[in-house]
């Protein structure tokens, strides 16, 4: 295991950002190194997000001449983001998408980013690993799908990730069991009254692990605990690939292209080998030329890209011989339950991401579902708590009354392993965006054992929360994170991408975001989406190898 | 310090509240001046509505403050901000299948509330009494509670397309922070209390400790009442 003494040596983003309190280096942004569209660069990167920058701060530091491109804005957190909840909108992939299937999940601000730093800039910040035993739900339970890689194989990258990031959190006894590099933060009123209710009701409940400092890491500030993670964090505490990758990638020469927008990945269809990207830019359709093309648009845009990306020799999407892009897309159940307290709890005090039990997290043998859940703390400002209360059928009087009484509310949440179904997909949309291309349709459905854990997580929730003294409980059932719909599998025929990433049928083109993972546990996935492409970027290397003389691909 | 006359200290939205004198605007000399701007911005004057028609904005005007109980001044300008979002096409990044985009669905969803009026009370939605209006609104919402469609759409997602907007804009107001005791912003300034029972300095505590839930009932069990009633 490599300790955090090292790190700056194979990530310096924490050293390389200001310490004069102000947020971005833009010496830094001002020195970019920049590539011509017409030059042939080794790799060009679609999506700053969690994937896309690890990749490209791991190659470029491999000496990869690599342009990573992202729809959306080069971040300053000083004069792009406000601590308001309201305010925070601009984060949100908000171009139109739309949804369908008997349980439609909404998009924007829930689970989708853009921008360099993706979703991991409004994502809460909790940073849990995937369990070894998510890696083969097929064989061990005869759920979900088993993949083509196990948990062995991501263990180190997972630790360098946590050091990198870097993780606050307890001693971790779940899964396989781990420390945490930074010690656990305290605990507001929201994580006081997990833990308490955890201890009255007989459940294990640990502090952490949220991607958040707890002391100096570099120039990154101390969290001020002001409850606004979700909404982009202005002091630089709360990890996003803005800070904990993009500053090395640009010290080593990566060129971070933003507010380009791909439109479709190019084929030479003699030789059935990717040459570069089509983009928008400015009002100007570009074209950036590379020897390899790697996609990490994540979930929905991922497929979408691909499927967009037609040819003769890919007339159903680039890489879709087998029917299988944009399927298998999951989401995790994720019901909130909150408990009203005679004490106020002033739970938008504090870092919303505080406190986890993952007791629940593997199939227990005696019940009739398969696989489990995790619960976390949750703290929901105004306008999501007005959403949470709504749900209950309050509106007029009603709603404003207990709007007011928002002090005494604690939240928990849940994540359920819901499992991958054929049938939850991306399509092509008969709307366009304003570049005139389809938009996605997302699809999605629960299945019977995805209805029993909603119930079970659910009444898991109320246990902790009556215990800990709850009035009243009430619950609002929605859904959280996006993973698959290109996923990785042993053969083209389950899968788009194989072990190393690499897209079934096309030699030189690459997905590596969260929509590789065939299943998706009860972990929230930023962590894992980062370790796989620190390991993708190690297979991509020994790939270059093995096919060219230079190293690259 | 910006300069407030005292009667623009601690408003809440129709004087409701229960943290007597809480006046998250006070404390905006602590924000960064980005975050004030914005939040500030809420405040001004409301501008001229230009999304909706005129005859939309008395529905949705009205349909607007009976989903938020705002049955008098002060009010929060939520017909103001749901406009000016609309006009510039700021969706939430999706929108239902089954339903148009949003500028379309609000504009149809309030022609069937004028439709709905007229053909059970012979008036439009606007001028009908609050009372009726209330019964109108009720029933949508009731059909959604029973998935069932409203004028060929799903109601439950009409009713989720109406109270998002509606509570997005009423609670992005420092006004509607003050009712319920939100102290706001909190950059660069954080909170040195967290905890159960702990306050900043400048918070208030709940002055009124009710459990809503009787309360709630009680309104619930009348609405219900009053719509049976209706012939």
């Amino acid at each position: 295991m490599s300790g955090s003494g090292n790190v700056r040596t194979r990530n310096e983003s924490a050293w390389l950002l200001p310490s004069d309190g102000s947020r971005v280096n833009h010496r830094l942004r001002a020195d970019m190194r920049t590539f011509d569209d017409a030059e042939e660069v080794d790799l060009v990167v679609v999506g700053a997000g969690a994937g896309g920058s690890v990749l490209t701060q791991r190659l470029a530091r491999r000496g990869w001449r690599v342009v990573c491109l992202d729809a959306g804005p080069f971040w300053d957190p000083d004069s792009d983001w406000v601590s308001d909840e309201r305010g925070a909108h601009t984060l949100y992939w908000t171009e139109p998408r739309q949804i369908g299937g008997t349980d439609p999940v909404p998009l924007g601000s829930n689970n989708s980013g853009r921008g360099v730093g993706g979703s991991m800039v409004h994502f809460a910040g909790y940073v849990p690993r995937l369990h070894p035993s998510d890696f083969a739900t097929r064989s061990r339970d005869k759920v979900g799908a088993d993949w083509p890689i196990g948990y062995p194989e991501l263990k180190p990258y997972y630790e360098h990730i946590e050091h990198e990031l870097p993780v606050a959190g307890q001693r971790w006894p779940w899964g396989d069991p781990h420390r945490y590099p930074h010690s656990p933060h305290p605990v507001g009123g929201n994580g006081e009254i997990f833990l308490r209710g955890a201890k009255a009701a007989g459940i294990e409940a640990r502090v952490g692990p949220v991607a958040i400092t707890n002391g100096r890491f570099g120039n990154r500030s101390h969290c001020i605990y002001r409850g606004f993670c979700l909404q982009g964090c202005k002091v630089n505490a709360k990890a996003s690939p803005l800070i904990t990758h993009v500053p090395d990638a640009l010290a080593h020469g990566a060129e971070i292209r933003p507010d380009s927008h791909v439109s479709r990945v190019l084929l030479d269809e003699g030789s059935g080998r990717v040459t570069g990207v089509e983009y928008h830019r400015g009002g100007v359709l570009r074209r950036q030329r590379a020897a390899a093309v790697v996609v990490a648009g994540y979930s929905i845009e991922t497929p979408r890209l691909l499927m967009l990306s037609t040819s003769r020799a890919f007339p159903d999407g680039l890489g879709n011989r087998h029917d299988q892009l944009g399927r298998y897309l999951m989401v995790q159940g994720a019901p909130q339950t909150a408990g009203r307290f005679e004490a106020e709890i002033r739970m938008y005090k504090s870092p919303p991401p505080e406190v986890s039990t993952e007791q629940f997290y593997e199939t227990d043998p005696s019940k009739p579902y398969r696989r489990g859940w995790s619960i976390q703390t949750v703290s929901p400002l105004p306008i999501t708590w007005a959403e949470h209360v709504t749900a209950q059928g309050h509106w007029g009087e009603v709603l404003r009354e207990y709007m007011r009484d928002y002090v005494h509310w604690a939240t928990l949440g849940a994540l359920c392993e819901f499992l991958p179904l054929a049938g939850n997909r991306v399509i092509l949309a008969d709307e366009t965006d304003r570049h005139g291309l389809p938009v996605a349709h997302f699809a999605y459905s629960m299945g019977a054992n995805d209805h029993a854990l909603m119930r079970a997580a659910t009444e898991s929730m109320e246990t902790i929360l009556r215990a800990a003294g709850a009035s009243e409980v009430m619950t609002i059932d929605r859904y959280a994170h996006l993973v698959g719909g290109a996923r990785m599998a042993a053969t083209a025929a389950d899968g788009v991408v194989d072990a190393d990433h690499r897209v079934f049928g096309v030699p030189n083109l690459f997905i590596v975001d969260g929509s590789v993972l065939p299943t998706q546990g009860s972990a929230n996935p930023a962590l894992t989406i980062m370790a796989l492409a620190a390991r993708a970027a190690d297979r991509m290397v020994a790939i270059g190898r093995t096919t060219s003389g230079t190293g690259t691909l | 310090m910006i300069y407030r006359s005292p009667a623009q200290r601690a408003i809440t939205p129709q004087h409701r509240g229960r943290f007597p004198g809480f006046d998250v605007v006070e404390r905006a000399d602590d924000w960064d001046a980005l975050t004030a701007g914005t939040v500030l911005a809420r405040l001004g004057p409301a501008a001229a509505t230009v999304f909706f028609t005129e005859t939309e904005a008395g529905i949705a005007g009205a349909l607007l403050d009976r989903l938020l109980a705002q049955d008098g001044e002060p009010r929060i300008p939520v017909l103001a901000l749901i406009d000016a979002r609309l006009a510039a096409g700021e969706t939430d990044g999706w929108h239902y299948d089954d339903l148009p985009e949003d500028g379309q669905a609000w504009r149809d969803t309030l022609r069937y509330l004028e439709s709905d009026a007229s053909s059970r009370y012979g008036t439009g939605f606007a001028e009908t009494q609050v009372r009726r209006q209330t019964v109108l609104i009720q029933q949508v919402q009731d059909l959604a509670a029973a998935s069932e469609c409203w004028h060929g759409l799903p109601a439950e997602r009409v009713w989720s397309l109406w109270t998002r907007y509606a509570c997005t804009a009423f609670y992005s107001h420092p006004w509607a922070w003050n009712e319920i005791g939100f102290s706001g912003p909190a950059y660069p300034r954080g909170y040195l209390n967290p905890g159960v029972d702990a306050l900043e300095r400048f918070e208030v505590a709940d002055h009124d400790d009710v459990d809503p839930g009787p309360f709630a009932d009680r309104v619930e069990r009348a609405r219900h009442r009053h719509l049976e009633d209706q012939p």
